[in-house]
């Protein structure tokens, strides 16, 4: 009894005291602003060039490729360094002041160090706004890696700011067409995100499609017309060790690993129509997926690694479908034109990439899977082969500049295209690698 | 002895009357009178049979009376007469010895007459006396079977005895617990009486407190309707007194507003990890001037990179855009929120 009173005058006091704040705050009627919209260019970052001890290769500069990582990214707008008004190594000799007059948002300072055959960096990443230091770390790589330390702090710069794990780390496989003399040169070849460091991996005659990394970025599976007809194979990148893993009647195409790479989702026309089929890597074993009349080909596996989205022209003309499991009913996923293909779902689950044509022209777009709403994000006209950064935040396809195949990254929000430089001939087939540690 | 100091002086005397003679004689005599008497006197009568059963014993035959010595004369004065006497006495004695003869068996007969009567006596005392000792022995038996019933009715009587005090004592007992229980139902009673009355009382003074409760709280509730409705007609009042002055502010307010939202909008950078669920909210603290006080992640997103774009957005503005109205500036931007939350992700 005493108790409640005591429990009903503690209310009653709390809720005269609610009732005296809500008049207060009724009175003074505190003002709320709401931001919903930010700034749509990219954020402002200065990458001072590294202060550098010692004999460092004269041609790897560690500042210029993180700048160029970032502004590659599409998200990040960096400072020339001859717009700079000091060239800082350490956070005393930051002054925060000067970087605000300069519109910047971050500052990133470092210095290098030549230690036996390695070379040390060490770095901090500061906010010019909070005045505070977000990042600070000591990393070190071979000489001869100069550029593997350089992205790797280009992707803890990026993951500092944003929240998103960077991708700068990871390699890019395509396929180059180099005629000389009338005669076709396919050449498959790896390289680092910004192009660099190419390797050939595999020269053909013949036409090499579709490469597809295997989730521990150590094979590439890809098909190659190199006997005469489509192959399906599995290169091994550290040994060079091909396997034939499809070699069927008819169509053997647009090999995709399954999450944990066990399984390879490939089109085949074996039994007269090209369906979609799972191969188990390690037993052989061969399951049909699809079965309908049309066309079902370029399927790759969802973020759960349960369902699938592939491309089918069972509604007259080229659609994205998705299956949610293997097996289940196909629901079609792309309305907006009459050709949408090439389906390359995003590793949040939350949207799908595709080549969509529009108007006669081929361009690069995506669907949210939540809401249905497509967006186009190239502007270019021939836009084919979307790949997307295993961060889900850039994509690379391939395009035509000058009437010449090039490969062009966008950020997925539609920022500015960085285009890769070209090499002789024609670049195509673009496929972003996974990040591997 | 006597017989041989005789002899010795009766030397002259003829044979006969020789001491000599004399002594054998007597010893003759004495011998044949011991002999008889002795088998008389061996002839001891039977012992009575321990039997009480009497038996009856032939007449045995008088034995002969014996010759009492006690009177014998003194020799020194007697040994003349001595002499003359003898005849006398030998005739004496023939005769005597005959009449003795005769006495003793007279006395025999009378001895035996005697001895039978006494055993018949003896018999009779004996018959008596076990007659006497089966009585007493059925006395004693009686006394004893009298004893015996006097001690059980003894030990009857002790345990009725012991039986009558103990149920005495039970009774004593079972009187003083039902005298206890019901002292202590009374006293249990008592007190639940008490209780009960107690109880009463509190219940009274818990419906008494209870009413006073009542009537407190609906006097407050009526003081504090009394109140809201003053408070409701002080507002009104206050209001529409304020409105003009209040819609002047907040036209001015607004346009600052916008000017601020405008000016942080190109200042935000979302990051890329943003989503349309994250939400940031900061306490601003202006300056008159327009310049930054303060500022305050009162509400993280639940991302950091999302929060730091926030306040590195807040304070990447040099100066606030603010009303020159140092009331307004005073209502409205001294201190305020905002919020951060991409609606619309580019």
């Amino acid at each position: 009894m005493t108790d409640r009173n005591r429990t009903g005058n503690r209310r009653l006091a709390w809720s005269a005291l609610l009732v005296l704040m809500t008049i207060a705050s009724a009175a003074k009627a505190e003002l709320l602003i709401r931001i919903t919209e930010g700034a749509d260019s990219a954020i402002p970052v200065a990458v001072v060039p590294f202060a550098e001890t010692g004999n460092l290769p004269a041609d790897n500069n560690v500042s210029r490729i993180v700048r160029d990582d970032l502004t590659m990214s599409g998200e990040f707008r960096t400072l020339a360094p001859e717009k700079m008004l000091s060239l800082p190594s350490r956070r005393e000799d930051v002054y925060f002041r000067d970087w605000k007059i300069l519109g910047q948002r971050y500052v990133l300072v470092g210095e290098l160090k030549k230690n036996a055959d390695r070379v040390v960096a060490r770095y901090e990443l500061f906010d010019v706004n909070r005045q505070e230091r977000i990042l600070g770390e000591t990393a070190s790589a071979s000489v001869n890696s100069v550029r593997s330390l350089a992205h790797h702090i280009s992707d803890k710069v990026y993951e500092a700011i944003t929240g998103v794990k960077g991708a700068f780390s990871t390699r890019l496989a395509y396929v180059t067409l180099e005629t000389v003399n009338g005669k076709s040169r396919y050449r498959l070849q790896v390289s680092d995100v910004d192009g660099q460091r190419a390797s050939i991996r595999l020269e053909s005659g013949e036409p090499i499609l579709s490469p597809a990394w295997s989730p521990d970025g150590k094979k590439l599976a890809y098909v190659s017309f190199e006997t005469g007809k489509p192959v399906i194979f599995v290169h091994e990148l550290a040994t060079g060790k091909r396997t034939k893993v499809a070699d069927y009647p008819g169509l053997n195409s647009a090999p995709a690993w399954s999450p944990d790479g066990r399984y390879l989702l490939m089109t085949l026309s074996r039994d007269g129509n090209a369906e979609i089929y799972r191969k188990d890597l390690q037993t052989g074993d061969l399951r049909r997926v699809t079965n309908h009349w049309a066309i079902d080909t370029e399927a790759m596996y969802d973020n759960t690694g349960d369902g699938l989205f592939f491309t089918s022209d069972r509604s007259g003309g080229p659609q994205i479908y998705r299956m949610d499991s293997l097996g289940a009913e196909p629901r079609r996923i792309t309305f907006g034109s009459r050709y949408n293909a090439r389906p390359r779902p995003g590793p949040d689950g939350r949207y799908v990439y595709y080549v969509h044509q529009r108007d006669g022209a081929f361009h690069i777009a995506r669907t949210d899977l939540k809401s249905g709403q497509e967006t186009i994000l190239t502007r270019t006209g021939s836009d084919e082969s979307p790949s997307l950064s295993p961060n889900g935040r850039m994509l690379i396809y391939a395009t035509k500049q000058d009437g010449k195949g090039v490969l062009t990254v966008i950020s997925v929000d539609g920022g500015a295209a960085f285009s890769l430089p070209a090499s002789e001939g024609e670049v195509r087939e673009p496929a972003w690698g996974p990040i591997t540690q | 002895m006597r017989q041989t100091e005789r002899t010795q002086d009766a030397g002259v005397q003829p044979p006969w009357a020789s001491p000599v003679a004399m002594s054998v004689v007597l010893h003759l005599v004495i011998v044949v009178i011991a002999v008889v008497g002795w088998s008389w006197m061996d002839d001891t009568p039977e012992a009575p049979p321990r039997s009480i059963s009497a038996r009856l014993i032939a007449p045995q035959p008088e034995p002969s009376p014996v010759v009492s010595e006690t009177d014998q004369p003194d020799q020194d004065r007697e040994r003349q007469a001595e002499e003359a006497r003898k005849q006398a006495a030998e005739e004496e004695q023939r005769n005597q010895e005959k009449a003795r003869e005769i006495a003793a068996e007279k006395a025999r007969k009378a001895e035996a007459e005697q001895k039978a009567r006494e055993q018949q006596k003896q018999r009779e005392q004996e018959q008596q006396r076990q007659q006497e000792q089966a009585r007493k022995a059925e006395e004693a038996k009686a006394k004893a079977k009298a004893e015996e019933a006097a001690k059980q009715k003894a030990e009857a009587e002790a345990k009725a005895k012991a039986a009558a005090e103990a149920a005495k004592k039970r009774e004593e007992a079972a009187r003083k617990q039902a005298e206890l229980e019901k002292q202590k139902r009374e006293e249990a009673a008592r007190k639940a009486a008490e209780a009960k009355k107690a109880q009463e009382a509190a219940e009274r003074k818990r419906q008494e407190q209870e009413r006073k409760l009542r009537e407190q709280q609906l006097q407050a509730l009526a003081e504090k309707a009394r109140a809201a409705e003053q408070a409701e007609a002080e507002r009104q009042r206050q209001a529409a007194a304020a409105k003009a002055q209040e819609a002047r502010m907040l036209s001015e307010s607004e346009k600052y507003q916008g000017l601020i939202r405008e000016r942080l909008s190109r200042a935000w950078y979302p990051p890329s990890s943003a989503t349309e669920e994250m939400t940031a909210r900061l306490r601003i603290s202006l300056l008159p001037t327009g310049e930054l006080a303060s500022v305050e992640l009162v509400s993280s997103s639940g991302n950091s990179a999302f929060d730091n774009s926030a306040l590195s957005a807040v304070r990447s503005l040099e100066r606030y855009p603010v009303p020159d109205d140092r009331q307004t500036f005073d209502r409205y931007f001294r201190q305020f929120t905002i919020e951060f939350n991409p609606r619309r992700l580019k």
